[in-house]
């Protein structure tokens, strides 16, 4: 069985408020919009190698559920760095942590979609639990 | 790096999306044998990632670590396929179930479905142009 999976076009990210989203995803995360978001409350932001398509689903006939914890692992160059930034934004963000791999550092959108910083140091071959 | 503004905390790309699991032996072979992902070598027995193209998707065990599972909301992955009804036939083979019928946009096909945990997923094809004439 193979469906020819391609690639992944994009990942839903639900919010509350389309405007507070767009500030925070183009604004403060500074992404890049997307010039061929469909509609006003399906705005689509890149992330290089993957969209969020950032819709609000009390437009879309469904209710609003945020994602679990660290769905989106959002790789920075510098872990402290970027959580410095976001602080002096005014968005906390928890203590980084260190898994013997990896740096990470979790946030939240202003709808409450859980976010991780990460920044993988070590090289492959000696993954531990990341 | 490309397609990312000068502003902003310097976010380079999305290193994983975390698919929570009550069961990971199942979901292994759910995104590994089902929708038949190439799972990814540097995976661990306890850290295991799929490969989609683009983007890893790593299965993750809230409960082990005392977190609460909560699933991915409605249709929140959106994995593209050639052949969308050919595909949805497949998955309907292998006893995955869809929730309605396929929608069209005007622009693109979308199944919706879920995994065995319940993560909200979806089937996904553009067939249209974009309106400056490119191609998904």
């Amino acid at each position: 069985l193979t469906l020819a999976i391609e690639r992944v076009d994009y990942i839903r990210v639900p919010a509350r408020d389309i405007e507070e989203a767009k500030h925070f995803y183009g604004e403060i995360l500074g992404l890049r919009q997307n010039p061929k978001s469909p509609a006003d409350d399906w705005v689509e932001y890149e992330a290089a190698n993957v969209t969020l398509a950032v819709m609000t689903p009390h437009t879309h006939d469904y209710e609003f559920t945020p994602l679990p914890p660290g769905t989106i692992a959002l790789r920075v160059a510098d872990v402290a760095a970027a959580r410095a930034e976001l602080e002096a934004a005014g968005v906390p963000v928890n203590d980084m942590w260190d898994s013997g791999v990896c740096h990470g550092a979790g946030f939240r959108d202003p709808s409450g979609n859980p976010i991780l910083l990460h920044h993988r140091y070590a090289p492959y071959g000696r993954r531990e639990d990341a | 790096v490309t397609g990312l503004a000068e502003a902003g905390i310097g976010a380079q790309r999305v290193d994983f999306i975390a698919v929570p699991t009550r069961d990971r032996e199942q979901a292994a072979r759910f995104y590994g044998e089902t929708l038949g992902l190439q799972k990814n070598p540097n995976s661990t027995e306890r850290w295991i990632e799929f490969e989609t193209g683009n983007v890893t998707l790593a299965l993750v065990t809230p409960e082990e670590i005392g977190k609460e599972f909560a699933p991915l909301p409605f249709g929140t992955i959106a994995i593209r396929v050639p052949d969308l009804d050919e595909a949805k036939a497949r998955l309907r083979q292998a006893g995955v179930e869809f929730e309605g019928e396929t929608w069209d946009s005007g622009v693109c096909n979308g199944a919706i479905f879920k995994d065995p945990d319940g993560n909200g997923l979806l089937l996904h094809h553009r067939y249209a142009p974009y309106r400056d004439g490119t191609q998904p």
